[in-house]
C-alpha cells in the first residue's frame, strides 16, 4: 500500500485490529498526520443477557464466564457476589479468601500473558528498527520465538495452576456459588499452592521480570524513584520491565494516549472478616483493593445507582439512558442501525457525577491505581504511586502498562498472604436460602477493570440480568451528548507516522487491554464494496 | 512444517487461553519442535488490517497452502442468515468460513460453540449460532453433512467449554508426526482416544459412586462423597477424559467438589438451564436420578444402589479428602 501521509484528511479504516482479544474494528480521521475522530466498532453480538432472562438463578455463575474466557474467574467471581445480595446469603471468610485467591491468579496469569503475547510484540515493529534497543527488543519479545516471551507465555499458566487447585480448572470453572465456594481444600492444596506461586515468584516475576525482589520494586513511591530503580544496577536495568521503560521512552510511548482523565474502579477483593452478609450498601467499604471515580481532579466515592447505559450509536433499539436494573438488550440488524447513525455492539457506559452529568470513565489497572492514592486503611491498597506518576507526567500508553505491570508484584503479596489465612479446619460455605425473590449487584476488577452484574429475580427465576464489562466502559462509543468513548478519546491526538502500518493505533488499543469478546454486546465494521484494510480515502 | 489459521467466531476466548496454558508441548514447542507455522490467530498474530486480510484472501484462493483450519466459537447467522451480527475483516464471519474450510488440509473445531453452538445456541439463540457441522446433535451444521476437507475428513470436534489444551495440541503433535491415521473418530466427530472415556473414568470420588454415598454440601461437604446423587455430576455419563488427563496439570472440577457439567456433550448446558436445574440432579419421585450412568436402565441402578448402600462399609459415609 502507498504511504501517503500528506496534509490532506484522511479517513483509515484498521479492520481486523488483532491482538485485543476479540473483534475489533476502527475508523479513525486524520488530518495532518494526527487522529481528530475515532470511532472503535465492535463486531460481534451473542446476546448473553437475553439468553439468561428467564432462566435458573444460578445460570449466570455458568453462562457469564463464557462472557470472556480471558477474564472468566472474574465473571464468576462477581456473579456470585450478585446473586449473594439478591439471596441474602452469609459468607464464611474462607469463601472470601479462597475467591480472593482465585480472582487475583487470574489476573496474575493475565499480565504477563497480555504483556508477551498482546502487547509488547509491537515492540518489534519494524518501525523501531532504528531505535537503539530494537535488537534487544526483538531478541525480548519476537512472537512464539522470543527469550523472554517463551518464558512469560509458557510462565503464565502456573498461577492458574492455583485456580485449579481450589476451582477445578481454568478457564471455565463454576466453583463459586452463593453461600462460599464448592471445594473444601486439604493442607496439600494450600502447601502446593504457595510452592507454585513461590516458584511463579523465582521463574518469572523477580528473575526475569522485575530483576529484583518484589519488595524492592515496591518500595518505589514516585517516578523519580522508578528511573532511578532502573539506573540502580544491571539487574533492574536488564530485566523485561527495565528493558521496556527504556525502551518505551526511547519511542516515545509516554507522548499518546492519554485518554479522558478521568477514571473509575469498582473495586475487588472483600475482606474475609468485612463482607461477610453481603449488601450493596457494605460493599466500599469492605474492598482491599478500592472503589472510587476520580473526575477532574478530585476523588468521588462509587455507588452503583449511578451508573447508566446509552445506547443512542449502539445497535439496539430506540436510545436511552438506563440504569442496568431497567437494562434492555433488543439488537437491530446492523445494516438498519447505521441508517440510524449508530455504529457499534458496545453499549456507552456512562456515571453521573453532581455537577459534571453523566460522564465517561477509562478503567483498568490505571484507574484502580490512581483510586489507591487517596487516604485509606491499612489492610487496604494504598498507593502513591501513580496519583505522583500522573501528576507528573500525565496519562499515557507507557503509564497505564506500566500500571498493569505494577499490580503483579503487589497481588503475588496478596495471594501469598491469603493463602495464610485459609483456616482449613473451618467451614467453606454456608448453604444458603434460595429466595424466589431479589435483586443483587456484583462487581469486581477483571485484569482489565471494572466489571459488574446487575440481576433481579422474580418467582424463582431470572428476570433481568445485565452485565457492564470493563471493554464496554472503554472501547464504548459516543454518548447521547455526543461525547467520544474512553478510548476514542485516547486516539485523539495520535500522530500516524505511516498510515500504511499504523502501529500507534495498535498501541494504544492493546494498552487498554481491551478483549473485545468481553462486550457482550459487541460488532460490525462498515460495510465497504472494497475489501482494503487500511482505506485511506480522502474525505476532503 | 504445517500451516495452520485460528479464527474465532461467537466465541470467548476461553479455548484460547486454555490452549495457552498447555505444556509438553507448549504452544511455543509447536512451531519450535514440531513445525507448526501459526498463519494468523486473533491473539497472536503481527498483522494488521490489510496485511492480513491479503493472506486470508491468498488462503481463500488456494494460492497459499493452509493444513489446519482451527475454528473456535459458533457461526453466527444472525440477522436473517446474513451473519452481520459477526462482522470480521469486512465481511460476515461465516463468508470467510465458507471460503477457508474447503481449502484446509484439516478443519477443527475447538470447543462447544464450534463443535455443536454451546452457550450462544442456548434458547432463544439470539445470535442463530450454529457448529460447523453440528447443531446440538444434529448433524450438519453450517457446512453441511457432506463437507469434507481436503484430507477428505469431516470436521474434527475437540469439545469442551473449554477443551483441554492436550485434547488439541496432542492432535497437532499426531498430524505432526505421522499418526494421522490413528486419530480414529467417534459418531460425533470427536477423536476416540479422549472421548471414549467418561469423566468420571478417574475420579477421586468413584468410591463414594461405587457405594451410593452422596455429597450433602458443598465447600467442606465435599470431604466426602459423590457429586451424582444431588448436585447433578455428569461424570457416570459425559466422555471427556478430565480425570485421566488433569486440568491445569492439577485437578479436576469433579475432585475440586465441582459437579461436573457435562460440556463436552451436546447437550451442555443441560436443560437449558431452565430453572431448578443448575447444580441440582433431576430426579423421578424425588428419589431416582432421571439420567442414569451410561448404559444403565433404572430397574438395575435401584437394584444395584439398595445393594450398595446395604454393603456400604463404614469409611464410605466419612470424610476422605481431609485436612
Amino acid at each position: 500500500m502507498t504511504a501517503t501521509v500528506s496534509t490532506k484528511r484522511m479517513d483509515l479504516h484498521v479492520s481486523p485490529l488483532g491482538r485485543v482479544e476479540g473483534d475489533l474494528d476502527l475508523r479513525v480521521i486524520v488530518e495532518d498526520g494526527v487522529v481528530t475522530k475515532a470511532w472503535t466498532e465492535a463486531g460481534m453480538f451473542r446476546g448473553f443477557e437475553m439468553i439468561l432472562k428467564g432462566k435458573d438463578p444460578q445460570a449466570g455463575l455458568i453462562v457469564t464466564p463464557r462472557i470472556c474466557g480471558i477474564c472468566g474467574g472474574s465473571h464468576l467471581y462477581k456473579s456470585a457476589f450478585a446473586l449473594d445480595v439478591a439471596w441474602r446469603t452469609e459468607l464464611p471468610p474462607n469463601a472470601l479468601l479462597v475467591r480472593n485467591i482465585a480472582q487475583a491468579c487470574e489476573t496474575l496469569q493475565s499480565v504477563p500473558r497480555w504483556f508477551y503475547a498482546l502487547f509488547a510484540i509491537d515492540l518489534t515493529n519494524r518501525r523501531y528498527a532504528k531505535a537503539k534497543g530494537y535488537d534487544e527488543a526483538v531478541r525480548r519479545f519476537a512472537p512464539l520465538v522470543g527469550e523472554s516471551y517463551e518464558r512469560g507465555v509458557t510462565l503464565s499458566a502456573k498461577p492458574v495452576e492455583i485456580y485449579a487447585i481450589f476451582g477445578g480448572q481454568w478457564p471455565h470453572s463454576s466453583f463459586m456459588i452463593p453461600g462460599g465456594v464448592m471445594c473444601g481444600p486439604t493442607l496439600s492444596d494450600v502447601t502446593r499452592s504457595i510452592a507454585i506461586l513461590e516458584e511463579f515468584r523465582h521463574n518469572w516475576l523477580e528473575s526475569r521480570f522485575l530483576g529484583c525482589s518484589v519488595d524492592r520494586w515496591l518500595e518505589i513511591k514516585t517516578w523519580e524513584d522508578m528511573l532511578a530503580w532502573v539506573d540502580e544496577n544491571e539487574s533492574q536495568h536488564n530485566s523485561d520491565l527495565g528493558f521496556f521503560l527504556r525502551f518505551g521512552l526511547e519511542i516515545g510511548l509516554d507522548k499518546f494516549g492519554a485518554g479522558c482523565g478521568n477514571y473509575l474502579a469498582m473495586g475487588t477483593y472483600l475482606h474475609h472478616e468485612k463482607y461477610n452478609r453481603p449488601t450493596i450498601e457494605g460493599r466500599n467499604a469492605a474492598l482491599i483493593q478500592r472503589s472510587g471515580i476520580y473526575a477532574n481532579g478530585r476523588h468521588y466515592e462509587f455507588d452503583q445507582a449511578r451508573v447508566r447505559e446509552d445506547h443512542t450509536y449502539s445497535f439496539y433499539q430506540g436510545s436511552g439512558l438506563l440504569h442496568p436494573f431497567e437494562g434492555r438488550t433488543e439488537p437491530m440488524d446492523p445494516a438498519e442501525a447505521k441508517r440510524q447513525g449508530k455504529y457499534t455492539w458496545a453499549k456507552a457506559p456512562r456515571y453521573e457525577i453532581d455537577g459534571l452529568g453523566y460522564v465517561p470513565l477509562e478503567v483498568g489497572p490505571l484507574a484502580r491505581q490512581v483510586i489507591a492514592g487517596k487516604p485509606g486503611e491499612a489492610w487496604q491498597d494504598v498507593d502513591p504511586l501513580f496519583s505522583d506518576i500522573i501528576a507528573k507526567k500525565g496519562p499515557s500508553v507507557l503509564v497505564r502498562v506500566l500500571a498493569r505491570l505494577h499490580e503483579e508484584a503487589k497481588l503475588y503479596k496478596k495471594v501469598r498472604e491469603w493463602l495464610g489465612e485459609i483456616d482449613l479446619h473451618d467451614r467453606f460455605y454456608i448453604k444458603p436460602v434460595e429466595h424466589e425473590f431479589g435483586r443483587g449487584f456484583g462487581a469486581t476488577e477483571a485484569a482489565r477493570g471494572a466489571l459488574a452484574d446487575w440481576i433481579v429475580l422474580e418467582n424463582g427465576k431470572i428476570a433481568n440480568y445485565q452485565i457492564i464489562t470493563p471493554t464496554a466502559w472503554n472501547i464504548g462509543p459516543r454518548d447521547s451528548q455526543n461525547v467520544d468513548g474512553p478510548m476514542e478519546q485516547a486516539y485523539i491526538g495520535t500522530t500516524i507516522q505511516d498510515p500504511g502500518d499504523p502501529v500507534e493505533l495498535g498501541h494504544v488499543a492493546r494498552s487498554f487491554d481491551s478483549c473485545l469478546v468481553c462486550t457482550v454486546h459487541a460488532y460490525d465494521s462498515k460495510t465497504g464494496k472494497e475489501i482494503g484494510v487500511y482505506r485511506i480515502g480522502e474525505t476532503g | 512444517m504445517a500451516t495452520l489459521l485460528w479464527f474465532q467466531g461467537g466465541a470467548c476466548s476461553g479455548n484460547t487461553m486454555s490452549f495457552l496454558n498447555a505444556e509438553e508441548p507448549t504452544v511455543c514447542d509447536l512451531l519450535t519442535d514440531f513445525g507448526i507455522e501459526f498463519l494468523w490467530h486473533p491473539s497472536l498474530g503481527m498483522e494488521l488490517g490489510e496485511q492480513a486480510q491479503a493472506l486470508f484472501h491468498a488462503l481463500a484462493r488456494g494460492e497459499k497452502p493452509l493444513d489446519i483450519f482451527v475454528f473456535e466459537g459458533t457461526v453466527i447467522r444472525a440477522p436473517h442468515g446474513t451473519g452481520r451480527y459477526n462482522m470480521f475483516a469486512e465481511r460476515p464471519m461465516l463468508e470467510w468460513v465458507q471460503m477457508l474450510a474447503p481449502q484446509a488440509g484439516i478443519v477443527v473445531a475447538i470447543g462447544d460453540c464450534a463443535c455443536w453452538g454451546g452457550i450462544p445456541a442456548v434458547a432463544p439463540n439470539p445470535s442463530d449460532s450454529i457448529g460447523l457441522q453440528f447443531l446440538r446433535r444434529e448433524f450438519g451444521g453450517f457446512l453441511g453433512k457432506d463437507f469434507r476437507s481436503k484430507l477428505g475428513l469431516p470436521v474434527i470436534n475437540i469439545p469442551g467449554c473449554p477443551a483441554h489444551p492436550d485434547w488439541i495440541t496432542q492432535i497437532v503433535v499426531a498430524l505432526a508426526t505421522g499418526r494421522a491415521h490413528d486419530i480414529a473418530l467417534d459418531e460425533l466427530n470427536r477423536p476416540k482416544t479422549f472421548f471414549t472415556s467418561f469423566t468420571q473414568t478417574g475420579c477421586t470420588r468413584n468410591q463414594y459412586f461405587e457405594y451410593k454415598q452422596s455429597t450433602m454440601e458443598f465447600g467442606q461437604g465435599t470431604r466426602k462423597g459423590c457429586l451424582f446423587y444431588e448436585f447433578g455430576c455428569r461424570g457416570p455419563m459425559t466422555r471427556s477424559p478430565c480425570n485421566r488427563i488433569l486440568w491445569n496439570r492439577q485437578s479436576s472440577k469433579t475432585r475440586a467438589g465441582m459437579p461436573c457439567t457435562g460440556c463436552t456433550e451436546p447437550e451442555f448446558p443441560f436443560f437449558d438451564l431452565a430453572p431448578g436445574t443448575v447444580f441440582k440432579t433431576q430426579k423421578i419421585s424425588g428419589t431416582i436420578p432421571k439420567d442414569m450412568p451410561a448404559g444403565l436402565d433404572p430397574i438395575s441402578y435401584m437394584g444395584l444402589a439398595a445393594a450398595a448402600r446395604v454393603a456400604a462399609p463404614q469409611w464410605a459415609k466419612e470424610d476422605m479428602f481431609v485436612v
